[in-house]
């Protein structure tokens, strides 16, 4: 085999290395979900995964703090969803399939 | 009478770099030599040949069921992006429980419902996964939860101290300063 085929071949594994390294993460798409206090006293809420893709449709219920579902709801087209913030205490609860949730305690929704 | 100049001949050192310039590529050869090491670790990780995970933490009574839990990695949780600080376990059931156990899950913190039990472990019974988010306010002392569901719809939860299941972690929350 000539010199110039094997280093092609051996630059090859070595690409292979570096994927095999640096994917481990880059595989996994975990869910993230942001919500935010904007004016109206509304919270506005946005979905998606960590390789970048949105989540339009995907289930974003609100829950109150004894189970009871206050707002159910699916995120739009756009990812977001924006409800009234509840007189109860609450959290919102990114639903993507078991396994795959996000739960945001009203606490940590930040005010405008 | 001779006026032509004698050609300067080349010095030693560029007579050998013309010489073998062509050959010495063969050092790139070693290139990936240094990446070996690591890389055989890790198939060796990821094929399970070194065991659940680089540090098991033990087993986990689970109500009934309970199941063997290991660090994937034995270091502190990886950035995932917007995600946030993610950390992935391994686990395998216990021979008895394969057949009974629906679903596993996993969190930090007592899960407030079935629903929101957690990131979900995936793969063959004898050796999941799961990775679980760390926020950055998580208390040192916090546990993790193991959450799991039966095909008969029961539901059985256990704990362990993160300080057991992620030493790593733990030093890692308290470099953190309770952000």
């Amino acid at each position: 085999m000539p010199v110039s085929d094997l280093l092609r071949r051996l630059g090859g594994a070595a690409l292979l290395t570096s994927l095999a390294t640096f994917s481990n993460l880059a595989l996994a798409h975990n869910p993230i979900c942001e919500c935010k206090q904007i004016e109206g006293g509304q919270i506005q809420c946005t979905g998606g995964f960590s390789d970048g893709s949105g989540a339009p449709g995907v289930t974003l219920d609100v829950i109150g703090y004894d189970e009871s579902i206050l707002v159910p709801g699916k995120l739009g087209e756009d990812s977001k969803l924006t409800f009234k913030r509840p007189d109860a205490e609450f959290y919102v609860l990114f639903d993507a399939g078991p396994g795959h949730v996000v739960e945001i305690d009203q606490a940590d929704i930040e005010a405008p | 009478m001779n006026t032509a100049t004698a050609v300067q001949p080349p010095s030693r050192l560029r007579q050998f770099w013309l010489k073998w310039r062509f050959h010495i590529n063969v050092l790139l050869l070693l290139v990936p030599l240094g990446f070996m090491p690591k890389y055989f670790a890790d198939v060796a990780l990821f094929r399970g040949d070194v065991g659940l995970g680089e540090r098991e933490v033990g087993d986990i009574q689970v109500g009934p069921w309970s199941l063997k839990l290991a660090e994937l990695r034995n270091e502190a949780p990886r950035l995932d992006g917007a995600a946030g600080y993610m950390k992935s376990f391994n686990a395998s059931l216990c021979e008895a429980c394969i057949p009974q156990v629906k679903a596993t899950y996993l969190r930090i913190g007592k899960p407030r419902s079935l629903r929101a039990a957690g990131g979900i472990f995936f793969g063959s019974p004898y050796r999941m996964g799961a990775t679980v988010p760390v926020p950055l306010k998580t208390s040192p002392d916090a546990e993790l939860w193991v959450t799991m569901e039966g095909w008969d719809g029961s539901m059985h939860q256990g704990s362990v101290p993160l300080s057991k299941a992620s030493p790593s972690t733990v030093a890692w929350l308290q470099k953190q300063g309770g952000k």
